[in-house]
């Protein structure tokens, strides 16, 4: 015999399946009334890096002004150098509730690892900020002004130390090197720790950052910046002059960060989403999230964001092949 | 003494019933982590940052060091039961840790290590506290050409765990070598030998391949043997040490306290950390004991050296990370993050802008080691007892908890990573190679490769460099005296050294 609780253990279970079930084609019907359900975003790097302080800072805001009150679930899927997030996004095709932040690495995977993807495949939502360059040396060390700086490295080669060995500080600071006529000796670390040592320790004397990265010690003049890529330098180093100001403006490459949804989003969502970032851009948070990290507000919207990272990528792409020769 | 003030304070900070309770869970969360490999302390701070969003960064902090420095506290369980070192710091501790437990004297190894960690520890924290401002002048002194020589200073380790297989040690050392340049290159930006795959971009994992290496190897190369004599048992019988004798604890007391001080000073340096520093610490003991034979064979100094070195080094790491706001070490970096999300600004002025997160960091740091000591103490006799179950019993057990930690450290990559690991340790141990020296050479040559080409762009190619900055020249003089002595004193007659 069939005992009896396990009768109702199998009605239940049925019940449940029913609603699920009915729930489910509710929002089948009603795609218009977006958002249905809680929102997953994709971290692909560990907290308490770049990337993850910036999408828990977008989350935050939108909760505080309650613009998603479905829910938003933030998830770190580390590995791949961001591999494994954007791709488990990318598998996600046509899903609404699938949104992630990009980073250097989104531009640089597709030729480097072959992953399946390439940043067109994502649905472009927004350009939020970019990350520029900014030149330090340390602050008793030789050059002390960008015009010394470029005196010594036209008498002779210079070592300039940096993150990475492609992304957009490598760019700006090759782009310098041709336009302002200097043999660049660009040396690559693996984080910034190991950049900050090196220039502190006086083994290099220039070196490439980001100010959100170089902050702390800037802020305490232990380092000094003394040209910065971007339009207007956040208020704590006011007095850095700019790539502009110092006629090198057009070297300037900046890393874009940004928001995208999950490939072949429903145009509905991706201007749902658009119209929601431009109201997070508006608020106090955010600009006072933007001066804190050191980036520089820049927005941009939908397709022509789009149009802008495909540019972007290609730009990394011949850099990297002219690099592999 | 003034430099008291500002620590009492930092007492004071520390001494709530909030900040102990998150302390203690941070404590306790540090020895899982450190136990259980797989997580590391790197993930475990990292998957507990966001829920420290809600409390004071003062508090958010004393709990998320604590997993910093009490895993290293925790993996050395692990490192001497099962020969698994699930933090790279702990790898020393296997060498002499490991030879002990089989020996049966689990239980004294592990009397051993908690003492040998505490004293590190607490001796980290009180040159902390004093040296603070004078650590940060030597933090400053090092580049890539000191970090060079720091890496082949690490490297004599190797010679120091070789006994007489020379020829296949070196090989084993190159084999790991050989897996580290896995990866994205750093100097080129190019990627090697990942054939196209994202998960290899980032190099081979250190946990899985350790987990696979020495944890399943090790279970694989026992079955191979065979026998079913149960050394552990035996080995237990036989002979009864519960604690380490008035003799062990007679030579492992300067041990522990040169371990320290190479510990903290390291430790001090951002980029190396405890790794070297264990390694350095278990090299120097070897090389100045008068009877080196027996390191590899269950020497306790072999054991407290290192275990003092790497916690020390865990108190030293605190120096770049609060007086510069540089992180020496993976774990470091995600601290240093935790202060950017809770809105703090690392560097040189957190500490004058912030006392009191400093200094209550510091004092928990104290605290927590008391805790840790006694967490690790009134633990010993479970974990003796476990070494003394059988090896049939064991080992399925042993490799659950491997393919759960792989798993957790770098999901079904990481299982696949453990079992390659895991063959690779088995095929080594068969044909006479050796573990330790492969491991030791995956760990440092990504350092060695990278200082010693950042020097060599720098420089233009010459390795003058190394001559004309006088910290480098000093480690590297250092290193030659320590290679040229061995042969030096065996070529002396006997009795005159």
């Amino acid at each position: 015999m069939i005992p009896p609780t396990y009768l109702r253990r199998l009605l239940a279970t049925f019940a449940v399946a029913g609603v699920v079930g009915c729930s489910g084609e509710t929002v089948d019907r009603d795609a218009g009334a977006y958002p249905a359900e809680r929102l997953r975003w994709t971290i692909p790097f560990g907290p308490g890096g770049g990337n993850d302080r910036m999408a828990r800072t977008l989350i935050d805001i939108i909760d505080l002004y309650g613009w998603y009150p479905e829910g938003i679930e933030p998830s770190n899927r580390v590995g791949g150098s961001g591999a494994q997030g954007w791709g488990w996004v990318f598998a996600r095709r046509g899903d609404p509730y699938q949104i992630t932040t990009i980073s250097g690495s989104f531009l640089t995977l597709p030729f480097q690892a072959g992953v399946p993807w390439t940043p067109s495949d994502f649905t472009p939502v927004a350009l939020m900020a970019s990350d520029d360059a900014i030149l330090v040396v340390g602050s008793d060390s030789a050059p002390a002004t960008f015009e010394a700086f470029l005196r010594s490295a036209r008498d002779g080669p210079v070592a300039v130390g940096g993150v990475g060995a492609l992304n957009s500080d490598v760019l700006t600071l090759r782009g310098l090197a041709r336009e302002a006529g200097f043999t660049l000796r660009y040396v690559s670390f693996n984080g910034f720790g190991a950049l900050s040592s090196a220039l502190l320790s006086g083994a290099v004397d220039v070196v490439v950052t980001s100010p959100g990265e170089a902050i702390g010690l800037l802020r305490a003049g232990t380092l000094r910046g003394i040209a910065y890529a971007g339009a207007v330098p956040p208020a704590w180093m006011s007095d850095v002059p700019t790539f502009e100001e110092l006629g090198y403006g057009g070297v300037v490459v900046s890393m874009p960060r940004g928001v995208v949804l999950a490939p072949e989003v429903e145009p509905a969502v991706q201007e749902w989403w658009i119209d929601t970032m431009r109201r997070v851009a508006a608020t106090p948070e955010w600009a006072t999230y933007l001066e804190s990290a050191g980036l520089r507000r820049e927005e941009v919207y939908g397709e022509e964001f789009g149009r802008a990272l495909a540019r972007l990528g290609r730009v990394f792409q011949s850099a990297n092949e002219a690099e592999g020769r | 003494m003034e430099v008291f003030v500002p620590l009492l304070d930092g007492f004071t900070v520390a001494l709530t019933p909030l900040n102990l309770a998150y302390l203690s869970a941070g404590v306790l969360m540090g020895t899982v982590v450190g136990i259980l490999p797989g997580l590391g302390p790197t993930a475990g701070i990292a998957i507990l940052l966001p829920a420290t969003l809600n409390v004071e960064p003062v508090t958010a902090i004393m709990m998320l060091a604590a997993i910093y420095y009490g895993a290293m506290y925790g993996a050395t369980i692990t490192a001497i039961l099962i020969n698994t070192p699930g933090v790279p710091a702990v790898m020393a501790s296997t060498f002499d840790g490991h030879p002990l437990a089989r020996q049966g004297r689990a239980g004294a190894a592990l009397v051993m290590q908690a003492v040998a960690s505490f004293t590190g520890g607490m001796t980290g924290l009180l040159l902390l506290a004093l040296l603070a401002p004078f650590a940060t002048t030597l933090a400053t002194r090092f580049g890539p050409p000191e970090f060079f020589m720091l890496s082949a200073a690490g490297m004599l380790a190797i010679g120091a765990i070789l006994g007489t297989e020379r020829r296949s040690g070196i090989l084993s050392a190159l084999i790991g070598f050989a897996l580290a340049t896995i990866g994205l290159d750093v100097g080129s930006g190019q990627p090697r030998f990942t054939f196209g795959t994202a998960e290899l971009l980032a190099g081979v994992p250190f946990i899985p391949l350790a987990i696979g290496v020495f944890g399943v190897g090790e279970i694989l190369s026992a079955t191979h043997e065979g026998g079913t004599r149960e050394t552990n048992d035996r080995g237990a019988r036989d002979s009864g040490g519960e604690l380490p004798t008035k003799d062990e604890w007679a030579e492992s007391r300067p041990a522990m306290l040169r371990g320290s001080a190479i510990g903290f000073l390291i430790g001090v340096v951002p980029g190396v950390g405890a790794t070297l520093a264990s390694l350095l610490a278990y090299g120097v003991e070897k090389g100045r004991s008068t009877s080196p034979e027996r390191f590899g064979a269950g020497a306790m100094p072999g054991l407290a050296a290192p275990e003092a070195a790497n916690n020390a080094a865990a108190s030293g790491a605190m120096v770049p990370l609060l007086m510069l706001g540089v992180p020496g070490s993976a774990a470091t970096a995600v601290l240093l993050g935790a202060l950017l999300t809770w809105g703090l600004v690392p560097g040189p002025l957190l500490m004058t802008e912030n006392p009191d997160f400093a200094w209550g960091l510091i004092a928990s740091m104290a605290l927590g080691n008391v805790a840790l000591l006694a967490v690790s103490l009134g633990a010993v006799r479970v974990f003796a007892k476990i070494a003394q179950i059988p090896r049939g019993v064991a080992a399925p057990v042993v490799i659950v908890l491997c393919v759960v930690g792989a798993a957790a450290s770098a999901g079904t990559f990481g299982m696949t990573v453990m079992w390659a690991g895991g063959l690779l340790g088995f095929a080594m141990k068969r044909f006479g190679f050796s573990t330790p020296a492969m491991i030791i050479g995956f760990v440092l040559a990504p350092l060695a490769e990278d200082s010693l080409r950042q020097t060599l762009v720098i420089s233009g190619g010459s390795p003058a460099i190394f001559m004309e900055r006088p910290v480098a020249l000093l480690i590297g003089l250092l290193t030659l005296a320590a290679i040229v002595r061995g042969p030096l004193r065996a070529s002396l007659p006997k009795g005159s050294t």
